[in-house]
């Protein structure tokens, strides 16, 4: 009697909520298109399986040998040479079999495989492929959080009824990877962040794994405590010391204990070793800093040299903030000495900008800071970052540190007065200047232009 | 000393007086006031070392002339609270002894050497000027001087004596704030000084009675009035003026005449959305009327409308609500002229007689 009154209640609701689900799957559909990451919310914290982790495998060292065939099978790596204290970028999996790792200092990387290929990385050329990849994840889903150049996470909630579930996405992907760029990549399909980074390294190279809900204990049982991120070394270490090696032995402590010990890392780990990630995948983190460091293949003492290399890297720096369209108010200066004494001085300027120009002049100030010695690093950094279009109070009398010869931008021209070409500022003309100048970087390469104070450098 | 005076006359001059003297100093002596008996009055002399103030007290019955030093908080907190008709202050035993009816404080004294010379206001050189007008000039610019660290020469008002002219000149770099006067003065005066603006406000403390004359005097390192019973010297800013004349625009394409009381209250209905770290609002010119937009990220976004007899093609122009609302409060007509020439030139306002307030727009880079 009351099953049976409970299937007439039942039915009707079924028929409605389907079709409830088809218009709120449209809807989803239309609000994906223009919002992104709140999609997830309209589905509840059931987490479904839609996060991809797409890496690619050895990616500097793929691209090389896709541009070289005859390297194929043969132990390659891309970084900087020994005989200048050069590291591995990243290396093939056939040198990896020597013990060959990123980050490596290549003198032992040789030691270990003497007949390792070491070739000079070509950035210019990974941003071009990366750019490829990342342009094919957004075919598929706007939710894309790039984290490197070969590396990111997607979220394709919302995306089912256009291109499939996240596993048929997630092949898609690898297809379209593989016949575009002709390079390999590991995908991880999970319900979480975490996992689906995971599941990309677990079947690593030429990988492509499925952690579904269900099976998150069996994978992740059996794993190292160090395959947690956010557990390093030490928290290695002291986990061992407590008996703890696997992410199995860590989710069954009881969770205050865990937190007790370790803080408000100890609530993230435990949550993470039970396939707890609230993290989003966000696709536009907002950028924080933008910098550039280069460490010397000899010391360098030469000051003047110092502060060509300076310059050089505030002309890069404030090349990748006019790209991005930022700009930033405080620059630091890092400097490391022969004996590995590193210091940083910064300096926070009166007003925002991206103009080479502008930030070696502070760069400079800072440089000059630093006591005398060899260098074997040197680079600087931008912070306190923001959008170029961010509104400004205009100023009644210029900017104080930005003498104009021309009446500043505040006076109006004359009634009648021709408009002059040369309106406004100094530095909204070095912008407009710039606007040009990239346009022909971007078009024939960065070194095409740079400012007159590092040419003759350029020439020799 | 040995004195008898009017209790209310003391404490308005203890009052007066204190406002500018500090209660924390390096220099301890100038924490006290100093009170100078002479035949026939009593004189209050206070210092910061930037701001002087003499403030006499006529009605004095003097028993035995001298000077003495005392803190002026105690002081000034003890007679404020006193209740009887008169007081009588007497050093003769060492201790300042002040008395009023049954009450009594023996306070200490410091040694009056200490205290640095005051000046005193001299007569020639100087320019008779209405108290009223004086004080409407100060509160006409004051507001618009720079108040956040910066440009020194902006944190105070430039006063200046040109073509029989009193003109007194207020910028924080993004408003500008011009009032000007008739004054009294020989044919070919000039003169300049940069007051800060701190040092200003005890100026119009002083300045009680609108109606009254008072005298101004430029000197190379201060400025000074003299009122009937005090005479008040600041110390002046050292630096150069931004060159104000030259921002001023001479005549902008669009103007429009708003009324003023309507479009501050419009002003702070349409500002309320805007975040503390955004105050823009847009205003946009239409025919016969205006618009006023405010939007901010995160939080929404308000309109306002109003009647303006604006004429022309349609314009718009962002502005810090709160620079405006600042300009408008001191609006002396119902109706304000604003006029403009584009949305990165400044705006300007007349509001009232020989005063012009200018704001620099909010402009979006790229």
């Amino acid at each position: 009697m009351a099953s049976r009154s409970l299937g007439v209640l039942w039915g009707f609701p079924i028929v409605f909520l389907f079709h409830l689900k088809v218009i709120i799957c449209l809807c989803a559909l239309w609000w994906k298109k223009c919002a992104g990451t709140r999609c997830r919310l309209l589905f509840g914290m059931d987490e479904p399986l839609t996060i991809l982790h797409v890496d690619m495998d050895a990616f500097y060292a793929s691209v090389e040998v896709r541009d070289a065939p005859e390297l194929a099978g043969l132990p390659v790596a891309v970084g900087g040479r020994s005989d200048s204290r050069g590291v591995i970028a990243a290396a093939s999996y056939e040198a990896r079999a020597f013990g060959v790792r990123s980050a490596m200092p290549t003198s032992i990387a040789e030691r270990l495989c003497p007949d390792l290929v070491l070739l000079a990385p070509s950035f210019e050329k990974y941003t071009r492929v990366s750019r490829t990849i990342m342009e094919i994840f957004r075919r598929y889903t706007p939710i894309v959080e790039p984290l490197s150049l070969d590396e990111a996470f997607l979220d394709v909630s919302g995306c089912e009824r256009l291109h499939g579930d996240a596993i048929e996405i997630g092949r898609a992907i690898r297809r379209d990877i593989l016949k575009e760029t002709s390079l390999i990549a590991s995908i991880g399909v999970a319900p979480t962040k975490f996992l689906a980074k995971l599941a990309s390294d677990l079947d690593k190279p030429d990988g492509f794994r499925v952690i579904q809900r269900d099976e998150i204990r069996t994978v992740l049982d059996p794993l190292a405590v160090d395959k947690i991120f956010g557990v390093g070394r030490s928290t290695a270490k002291r986990l061992g010391s407590l008996g703890v090696h696997t992410i199995g032995q860590l989710a069954s402590l009881e969770r205050e204990d865990v937190v007790e010990r370790f803080g408000s890392l100890g609530a993230w780990i435990h949550d993470l070793a039970h396939g707890i990630d609230p993290r989003r995948v966000t696709p536009r983190r907002p950028e924080k800093s933008h910098g550039m460091e280069r460490t010397y293949a000899e010391d360098i003492e030469d000051r003047e040299l110092l502060k060509r290399h300076l310059y050089e890297y505030c002309e890069e720096v404030s090349f990748a903030l006019r790209e991005r369209g930022l700009q930033g108010k405080t620059i630091s200066v890092k400097a490391r000495f022969s004996n590995f004494k590193t210091i940083t001085r910064s300096k926070t300027m009166d007003r925002h900008t991206n103009l080479g120009a502008r930030i070696y002049a502070t760069a400079r100030e800072l440089f000059e800071r630093v006591p005398p010695g060899a260098l074997r690093l040197l680079g600087v950094q931008i912070t306190t970052l923001e959008d170029v279009r961010t509104a400004h109070q205009g100023s009644l009398f210029g900017e104080p540190d930005l003498p104009t010869s021309e009446p500043s931008a505040a006076k109006p021209f004359e009634p009648g007065e021709p408009l002059r070409a040369s309106k406004g500022t100094k530095e909204q003309r070095l912008m407009r200047a710039m606007k040009g100048a990239d346009k022909l970087r971007k078009k024939y390469g960065k070194r095409i232009l740079a400012p007159g104070a590092l040419v003759d450098r350029e020439k020799g | 000393m040995k004195i008898l005076c009017n209790r209310e006359q003391l404490r308005e001059g203890l009052s007066i007086v204190s406002s500018v003297i500090p209660s924390k100093s390096t220099r301890p002596a100038i924490e006290n006031v100093c009170l100078v008996a002479t035949e026939n009055a009593l004189e209050l002399v206070g210092t910061d070392l930037e701001v002087a103030i003499r403030y006499r007290i006529d009605d004095v019955k003097v028993a035995e002339t001298g000077t003495l030093l005392v803190s002026a908080r105690v002081a000034n907190d003890f007679v404020r609270d006193l209740t009887e008709e008169t007081v009588t202050i007497d050093s003769t035993s060492g201790n300042c002894v002040i008395t009023s009816g049954g009450d009594h404080a023996e306070l200490v004294t410091v040694d009056s050497d200490e205290f640095p010379v005051v000046a005193r206001f001299q007569d020639e050189n100087s320019f008779p000027i209405l108290a009223g007008t004086f004080s409407k000039q100060v509160s006409r610019t004051v507001f618009a001087a720079a108040r956040e660290p910066g440009r020194y020469a902006m944190h105070g008002v430039l006063i200046e004596v040109e073509d029989s002219q009193l003109r007194l000149v207020a910028t924080d770099g993004r408003r500008l704030a011009v009032t000007n006067t008739l004054l009294d003065c020989p044919e070919g005066t000039s003169k300049r000084s940069i007051v800060p603006t701190k040092g200003l406000q005890p100026f119009t403390r002083i300045l009680t009675d609108p109606m009254a004359r008072v005298r101004i005097a430029f000197d190379e390192a201060q400025f000074a009035l003299k009122t009937d019973n005090a005479e008040i010297f600041a110390r002046l800013i050292d630096g150069e003026f931004p060159k104000y004349s030259q921002v001023v625009p001479p005549e902008g394409a669009c103007k429009v005449e708003l009324d003023a009381s309507l479009l501050i209250s419009k002003l702070r209905l349409v500002s309320t959305v805007t975040s503390a770290d955004a105050r823009a609002v847009r205003l946009a010119f239409a025919e016969d009327h205006l618009q006023i937009v405010a939007k901010a990220a995160g939080r929404g976004e308000a309109t306002a409308q109003m009647v303006a007899n604006y004429q022309g093609k349609d314009v718009d122009i962002v502005f810090n609500p709160d620079f405006l609302i600042d300009g408008l409060k001191q609006c002396e007509s119902d109706t304000v002229h604003f006029e403009f020439t584009d949305r990165t030139s400044p705006g300007k306002f007349q509001l009232g007689q020989g005063y012009i307030y200018v704001v620099m727009p909010i402009t979006i880079d790229a």
